[in-house]
């Protein structure tokens, strides 16, 4: 799993590339507070290379989205394959994201 | 020999003729002695009575001759007198008078001169004779008398020789029954001058033989030679007949006619003689000199009347004895036809019961192997009957890929046994059609024997009902021996014991858990397989059964092994319970993983690549390949992170076992206590802000897998999980 975040001027991008299993989760949870420093603008959840998400990653997107709307930002899940889209369904997550194709 | 057999009715009856043929031989054999002994008896009665007879005959004998020798001697001795006196006719009455006087057994007396002997009196025969203690005289030469005419004259003057007369009634000379002895008087040249004679009264006579009394009813009789009756109980008889003319006044001449020859003719004996229907001996002697016969008759009934009267008592007896014995045997027969009606008829009863037993035990699988479609069990079961029929049980089906199986022993034996058991066996189908688990089968079953549990018959049971899909054996002992499990070892089946069915209604039965693994196998048993004996009393024994079990083979070889280890050791002794076995082999042909971890996160990625085998051994898509890891990684994290404290160590195993349509799951650890599916399910459509940050694991596998059960069992929190394929 590698996750790069390339942060903008207002907002940042978070690329997911691999798997977000349990264990990847909890290495970005470290990295966590880096990307939340960029929760007041507009985030965008890189998924177009993310080919798996256990319920550690979507509690990271969560997470990411809750401190989006304490600070006033916004998060869009992109390019999410049909397996994720099913489990963003399941969960109820694609009425909290907006999602890009 | 059977009892039935023993007493078959024709064999019975054969028996009741045999029988009263005994009594038939019993009745001759004893007649026969009977009639012996009175022949004997009879005959020595017989004797005994011709003794007495002969006695009395003799006595009487002997008193009448000592008159007759009297009277004669006195005419006798008084001859040569009267040879003295020829020469003075006048002085002959002194002689008769003498005789008289001397001689009190002498009537009278008389001296006749032979007609012409003396020229001066033609006749002279001056008489003396006794008449009422006075002597009398006068004279027999008188017209009318013509004494040389008389018989005691004229005999013994032609005999020249001393002659006793024939009895005669002397109208002249007293009227009395009389006889006369007579003897020639000679002269000194030799002829003969006059006869003497003494006339012997016979009164005394009829007194003296009448009055012999051998027996009640006997009487006696006497005859002179010419046959003429002397004397007689007939008085009219008396010197009036002859015994023929007497006969014939009887209406019997016959009859007499041997007797009198014979009596005539001198002779002494005994001679039957029957007249007016009564059988008569008649003992006879003659009286020497006299010419007369004496007899005495004795009616037989006399002689034998008491042993006759013994004889018949005897007999009657003997009546009454055989006719009760004969009652006796009819009785016992009866008494056997009865009871083998009855034997007969609880015989047919048993039958019709074991006929009803048996019917419930041909529908037990007898068949083996009985799924010989199924590759994932190999089983085998057998009842060995002992001689009476037993309660033992066994059945077992498949409903729902579940094996159902049970093995039971009603206790006691015979016919009620065998019906509990068919009972048992009966409910034991109905309930467990309905109900999965093992537990309310034996509870229900339970219920139903103990209601109107009367005779208190109880039944050891062990029922299993085995998941066919996993190996997920599920059982409930009601104080059964524990079966023997056979894994990687042999070892007993852990086993409640609870109590036997039909003891206590309403009673809870614990049920019981174990995981068969492929190859693994049960071997149930009843006590008569531990119990059997040989004939020094040894018991065959659990280590034994045990030892056996150790050559795996298939099911059926298993029991026939077992069986011929029993009947070695058993030897010659007779079984003497039923001896049931069944054999479960379980294999799992479902393709099966499995995959272990520590409680520790970094050891995930080895779920990942199991999942990946599975998948593909499943030929899963990547949708659902995701899925399925999605969920199992949220089970499996959850017990990594939750189940232990932290800083435990801990394990947990993940299995997998891929069916045609579905694969199952199971995940077990022996951490905390955690139910993941009591756990309220995640709110899906709650906003940003009300969304929980946890919770979305236990969602995840309930929402991913089709079916998530939970149970704790053996301190083991296990969590089975199916997908479909």
């Amino acid at each position: 799993m590698e996750m790069n975040l390339i942060k903008a001027a207002d907002g940042a991008t978070v690329v997911f590339d691999g798997r977000l299993d349990t264990v990847a989760a909890q290495e970005i949870a470290k990295d966590l507070d880096s990307i939340l420093e960029c929760a007041s603008g507009p985030i965008v959840l890189d998924c177009r290379k993310l080919t798996y998400v256990s319920s550690s990653g979507l509690r990271i997107f969560l997470t990411i989205r809750k401190a989006a709307a304490e600070k006033g930002g916004s998060v869009s899940v992109r390019g999410i394959s049909n397996d994720i889209r099913n489990v963003f369904m399941m969960t109820g997550f694609l009425n909290l994201f907006n999602i890009e194709d | 020999m059977k009892l039935k057999e023993a007493f078959s009715s024709s064999v019975i009856r054969q028996m009741s003729s045999a029988g009263l043929l005994m009594v038939f031989i019993m009745a001759l054999t004893l007649e026969t002695v009977s009639l012996i002994q009175y022949t004997f008896s009879r005959k020595g009665i017989r004797e005994e009575a011709y003794l007495r007879a002969e006695s009395q005959l003799e006595a009487t004998r002997n008193r009448i001759m000592d008159v007759v020798n009297q009277t004669e001697s006195a005419v006798r001795n008084s001859v040569w007198i009267a040879q003295w006196c020829l020469d003075v006719p006048d002085s002959l009455f002194r002689v008769a008078q003498r005789i008289v006087e001397d001689n009190p057994v002498v009537m009278g007396s008389t001296v006749a001169m032979v007609p012409g002997y003396l020229k001066s009196r033609p006749l002279y025969a001056p008489y003396v004779f006794r008449n009422e203690g006075s002597l009398e005289f006068s004279s027999l030469a008188t017209e009318s008398y013509d004494y040389p005419s008389k018989e005691w004259f004229s005999e013994a003057l032609d005999k020249d020789s001393g002659y006793w007369s024939e009895p005669y009634v002397d109208i002249g000379g007293g009227n009395v029954l009389m006889t006369t002895f007579s003897m020639p008087i000679k002269d000194s040249s030799g002829n003969v001058a006059a006869i003497l004679t003494a006339d012997m009264s016979l009164d005394w006579l009829s007194e003296m033989v009448g009055n012999i009394k051998v027996y009640p009813n006997a009487f006696s009789m006497m005859l002179s030679r010419t046959g003429r009756i002397m004397v007689c109980p007939v008085d009219s008889f008396v010197m009036s007949k002859t015994v023929r003319e007497a006969a014939e006044d009887l209406g019997d001449t016959a009859a007499f006619s041997g007797l009198n020859n014979a009596m005539l003719a001198g002779e002494s004996g005994s001679m039957p003689v029957r007249y007016n229907g009564i059988t008569n001996l008649v003992y006879f002697a003659p009286l020497e000199r006299t010419g007369w016969s004496m007899s005495i008759v004795i009616p037989e009934d006399e002689i034998f009347g008491s042993i006759k009267r013994i004889g018949l008592i005897v007999t009657i007896l003997q009546i009454i004895g055989l006719g009760l014995l004969i009652l006796m045997i009819r009785f016992i027969f009866q008494y056997l036809l009865q009871f083998h009606a009855m034997t007969e008829k609880k015989e047919r009863m048993e039958n019709e019961l074991s006929i009803a037993s048996g019917i419930q035990m041909a529908m037990i699988p007898k068949i083996f192997p009985p799924f010989p479609e199924r590759t994932d069990l190999d089983m085998s079961a057998a009842i060995v009957p002992a001689k009476e029929v037993g309660g033992d049980l066994y059945d077992f089906f498949i409903r729902d890929e579940k094996l159902f199986f049970c093995v039971g022993d009603v206790s006691g034996k015979g016919v009620p046994a065998s019906l509990v058991m068919a009972v048992t066996r009966s409910i034991f189908r109905t309930v467990s059609a309905r109900e999965n688990s093992p537990g309310s089968i034996v509870s229900q079953i339970n219920d139903a024997i103990s209601n109107g549990n009367e005779s208190n018959m109880f039944v050891t049971f062990f029922c299993g009902v085995l998941n066919l899909r996993n190996g997920e054996m599920l059982y409930c002992n009601a104080g059964h021996n524990a079966p023997f499990m056979l894994t990687d070892h042999i070892e007993k089946l852990p086993v409640k014991p609870n109590l036997p069915l039909g003891v206590i209604k309403g009673m809870s039965f614990e049920e019981q858990q174990f995981r068969m693994k492929d190859d693994d196998a049960i071997f149930l048993y009843t006590d008569g397989l531990t119990e059997a004996e040989n004939i020094s009393h040894e018991l065959f024994g659990e280590e034994r059964v045990e030892r056996a079990l150790h050559s795996r083979t298939d099911a059926f070889g298993h029991l026939h092994e077992m069986q011929e280890k029993v009947a070695e050791f058993v030897g010659e002794a007779p079984q003497s319970d039923d001896l049931t076995m069944l054999f479960i082999h379980f294999l799992d042909n479902g393709i099966r993983h499995h995959v272990e971890f520590r409680n520790n996160i970094e050891e995930l990625p080895a779920l990942a690549s199991f999942v990946e085998k599975i998948a593909g051994e499943a030929s899963l898509d990547s949708a659902k390949e995701m899925n399925l890891n999605l969920a199992l990684e949220e089970a499996v994290t959850n017990v990594m992170m939750y189940a232990y404290p932290k800083g435990t160590q801990g394990r947990l195993k993940l299995e997998a076992l891929i069916e045609s349509d579905f694969i199952r799951f199971v995940l077990s650890d022996s951490g905390a206590p955690f139910d993941p599916t009591a756990v309220p399910e995640a709110d899906t459509t709650l906003g940003v802000e009300e969304r929980k940050i946890g919770g979305l694991g236990i969602f995840l596998v309930r929402k991913i897998m089709d079916s998530v059960e939970y149970r704790r069992s053996g301190g083991m929190n296990i969590l089975t999980m199916t997908i479909k394929r």
